[in-house]
């Protein structure tokens, strides 16, 4: 479960976030907002490149905001970007790996564990192709099983199928949705794109100028008077 | 968690394979670099050994250039004034506690890591400009101490000066004492320092050079702690230096206070990107280049200062065209002509350099 | 005190010179976001032509002219025909392109003039006034004056005119001035030519009051990179100061017990404090 308590974010006289609180219990959970709503901020929070004015953050108990971001992702929590951070350079395999190790000490099972996240995500055909040689879809894929490796808790995704066609997004949506029974970890879902959030996340917040406009079950949140007025603006 | 599957047959034999071929390359480095130390001596007359052996010294220097600026992007124009760190801790300790020689570089690459680790830790904070900036005032700096300091050549006291005929040069390892022999253990060093460097590159640290490459966010985002990943890549690199100097002051015997300027770190960097930072090919010819090169345009009665100036077109070149520099593009030619002689298609991706 | 007096002038006549060759740096970087690793090699060429101009016969002023001429006319060609080559990378390789030209200019000047020193005497060398002990040549006159009139005609030149504006556009946003309708490569040139400018004086100056030579006048680039750093690459007026408080102080510390042989480590010594005092990573990261 993630504990946002009273959190605010400023940026010189610009509230990004205003006394956010809210509790997200579900397995997948959504964020959405107009643009400028404030979740990329919000996620910049999460992962620690966003210092907050005040209030506090709590993860299954334990507060996380004292945690530096290399603590933070060796705890157990990830997060993948808008833009793809895929390395070029490296292979499949070795991006991976690369931070896998960074989040535990090397232990046995080190390749079966990769082996794993690029099974579930159905990267082993192109485990030992480089960075720059697989597709956009591929590149999503590996940005998810880089979330996956190595006990996560909590995967922060932000517009993780920006790109991708159709038959692609339903792929995405099955791994997404198998996340909590791969590895118990509790997904955050930012998009655009309210198909997938209404076929993944089964509670939904919604931000607007950094204020909590809406949050429960994503079909009643999405129906909401409020959320449509702020989206469509009637 | 509970016990994972063991991997998928298919998998595991291509995983293996792709540690077959990255293994290969490293023995083939290896193996050039062996045949290179025995073969060399016996080609070559005494005029063109030393030049040799100078050249060995400054492509373990170089090493370390290279791979501040293609694994992490680092411009560092110093490089040259820790290879004098390197050779003066090297020849204080050998003339004044008789130190073995090997002893004497490993402390000479400990002593210019350490120096390059303290003197580049404000600046490591800042990226690009500034440590280029900074490394740059460090080589300037660095000129004037030596110009002043000298090196030791067998005196006493904390600089170890002599005067006149006392003064003595270093004694080298007892079975390299003659100028081939001492070839073939620079060339052993080189191949030593190349062989560290590529271990690095190919695993842990090596995999968290290139988050970071890929830049801040990436690497933030994987766990890498960035500020302890350049720290130890800087160090590395000093330590190359280190060992450069150690091995530069055994061939000359001694190293003139004079020869260490700002101007000859900036060449070094220059020649490394010339040479090419991804390859240890792109390693020797630099060391070629700033060794060899210059006693050919003596050989022949060609000013030297036009080498200067081919080298500053070729950095530009490099820059502009020639990213992979001199090696990348010899390596590129060969791996087409060997596509082409084999017929084969190019698998695209696997990685075995 | 009295016995500082003559340091200090001489500190100050150094001084002026790494001012002014830090307000060419700075005024380039700011325009174009390159740091000229090149700005002592183009001076020092300049000076060779000055001298070889003097040594003609030819009166002084053509040796200004010639120097300043040659700097500016190499700075503009490395501008209009290298730079933009590099013009997509990161600041820190469009300015390592410079170092190249650094190299070839520097090993050009040592191949055609020869590598060993020179003065390069100027005719107002011959007069100057005494003042307490200490004697201010014309040359050290002139530099002083010529170094004051083009650092305020250069803070002029960014505060008042439309090409200072545009110059200052382009050091805060290159992208985005050029959407917005400056012609990015015209302000790009005048930058260059500045900038050899700045060169050329700087460059004939030190060769006048240190001593004619290559490798020496390139990188007395680096007292004036110092000065610049003290500027956070970006104030003029504190590139100014810098400049003179280094050169003062290189000066004055050959009167410190056992430091005279180090002296000329002064420069890189306060650029190192700078960094170390003041990191403001967002300028050149």
């Amino acid at each position: 479960m993630i504990d946002i308590q009273n959190v605010t974010v400023q940026f010189g006289g610009l509230k990004a976030i205003d006394s956010l609180s809210v509790q997200l219990t579900d397995p997948v959970c959504g964020l959405i907002g107009p643009n400028g709503a404030g979740k990329t901020t919000l996620v910049n929070v999460l992962s620690g490149f966003a210092r907050v004015r005040q209030g506090c953050v709590l993860i299954d108990g334990e507060s996380l905001l004292e945690k530096s971001p290399v603590q933070r992702v060796r705890w157990g929590l990830r997060r993948s970007f808008q833009t793809e951070q895929v390395v070029e350079d490296l292979t499949v395999w070795d991006n991976v790996l690369a931070l896998l190790e960074q989040v535990e000490p090397p232990r046995r099972q080190q390749a079966e564990k990769v082996g794993w996240v690029l099974e579930y995500t159905g990267l082993e055909a192109v485990a030992n192709a480089l960075g720059a040689h697989i597709n956009l879809f591929q590149r999503r894929k590996l940005e998810l099983a880089k979330a996956l490796v190595g006990a996560p808790r909590v995967l922060l995704l932000d517009e993780p199928g920006a790109g991708i066609n159709e038959q692609e997004a339903a792929e995405l949506r099955t791994l997404i949705l198998g996340v909590h029974t791969l590895c118990g970890a509790q997904v955050l879902l930012i998009d655009h794109d309210v198909e997938l959030i209404k076929s993944t996340c089964s509670q939904t917040l919604v931000l607007d100028f950094g204020r909590l406009l809406a949050v429960g079950p994503t079909l009643d949140v999405l129906n909401a008077p409020q959320v449509r007025s702020a989206y469509l603006g009637t | 968690m509970t016990e994972l599957p063991p991997l998928k047959a298919d998998l595991a034999l291509r995983l293996r394979s792709v540690r077959r071929l990255r293994l290969r390359s490293l023995w083939q480095m290896l193996l050039v670099l062996f045949a290179l130390a025995l073969l060399l001596p016996l080609c070559a007359n005494g005029y063109w050994i030393k030049t040799l052996v100078s050249a060995a010294a400054i492509a373990t220097a170089v090493s370390g250039s290279a791979l501040l600026y293609g694994q992490l992007g680092l411009v560092s124009l110093c490089q040259y004034a820790l290879v004098g760190v390197g050779g003066w801790t090297a020849l204080r300790l050998s003339h004044g506690l008789h130190w073995p020689f090997e002893l004497c570089v490993l402390a000479a690459g400990i002593a210019a890591s350490a120096t390059g680790m303290i003197a580049g830790l404000p600046a490591l904070r800042m990226k690009g400009l500034y440590l280029a900036l900074v490394t740059l005032m460090m080589a300037g700096g660095y000129q004037v101490l030596i110009s002043a300091m000298g090196f030791p050549d067998g005196g006493e006291g904390w600089l170890g000066r002599a005067q006149g005929t006392d003064r003595v040069l270093m004694a080298r390892p007892a079975l390299a004492e003659s100028d081939g022999g001492y070839l073939t253990y620079a060339m052993l060093w080189l191949a030593a320092i190349l062989g560290l460097v590529e271990w690095h590159k190919r695993s842990k640290p090596g995999r968290a050079w290139a988050l970071i490459r890929r830049g801040e966010a990436a690497a933030n985002a994987a766990g890498v702690d960035v500020l302890r990943y350049q720290t130890w890549a800087f160090g590395l690199a000093g330590f190359c230096a280190g060992v450069g100097g150690a091995i530069l002051a055994g061939g000359v015997g001694q190293l003139d206070g004079r020869a260490f300027g700002a101007s000859e770190s900036v060449m070094l960097f220059a020649l490394s990107v010339v040479g090419g930072v991804y390859h240890w090919l792109g390693v020797l010819l630099a060391g070629l280049l700033l060794r060899a090169v210059p006693a050919l345009l003596t050989d022949y009665g060609v000013n030297g200062y036009l080498a200067t100036m081919f080298f500053g077109a070729s950095l530009v070149h490099a820059l502009t065209t020639a990213q992979r520099g001199i090696a990348g593009q010899w390596l590129d030619g060969i791996a087409a002509l060997s596509h082409r002689l084999r017929g084969s298609r190019v698998t695209p991706g696997v990685r075995h350099d | 005190m009295l016995e500082l007096l003559p340091f200090l002038i001489s500190g100050l006549g150094v001084g002026s010179v790494y001012a002014l060759s830090g307000v060419g740096l700075v005024v380039l970087y700011r325009a174009s976001g390159v740091l000229n690793f090149a700005f002592g090699a183009l001076g020092a060429l300049g000076a060779y032509v000055a001298w070889t101009v003097l040594d003609a016969g030819l009166p002084m002023w053509a040796a200004w002219l010639a120097s300043v001429a040659t700097a500016m006319g190499l700075s503009l060609l490395y501008g209009w025909f290298i730079a933009p080559l590099l013009a997509e990378r990161d600041s820190t390789i469009r300015s390592i392109g410079t170092l190249g030209l650094a190299l070839v200019l520097m090993g050009f000047t040592e191949w055609y003039w020869g590598s060993s020193p020179r003065r390069l005497i100027l005719p107002t060398d011959a007069i100057g006034i005494d003042l307490a002990d200490v004697r201010l040549t014309g040359t050290r006159i002139i530099s002083l004056v010529v170094a004051l009139a083009m650092m305020a005609a250069i803070a002029l030149l960014l505060a008042r005119t439309r090409i200072g504006l545009k110059m200052r556009a382009l050091a805060n946003d290159r992208g985005l001035s050029a959407v917005l309708g400056v012609y990015v490569l015209r302000v790009d040139t005048v930058a260059w030519l500045l900038s050899g400018a700045f060169a050329g004086v700087s460059g004939l100056l030190l060769a006048n009051i240190v001593r004619l030579q290559a490798t020496l006048l390139t990188f007395l680039v680096i007292p004036a990179f110092a000065a610049a750093i003290l500027g956070r690459l970006h104030s003029l007026p504190a590139t100014v100061v810098a400049g003179l408080v280094i050169g003062v102080l290189e000066a004055t510390a050959i009167l410190l017990p056992g430091f005279a042989p180090f002296r000329t480590a002064v420069p890189f010594l306060l650029a190192l404090l700078a960094i170390i005092l003041f990191p403001n990573t967002q300028r050149l990261a």
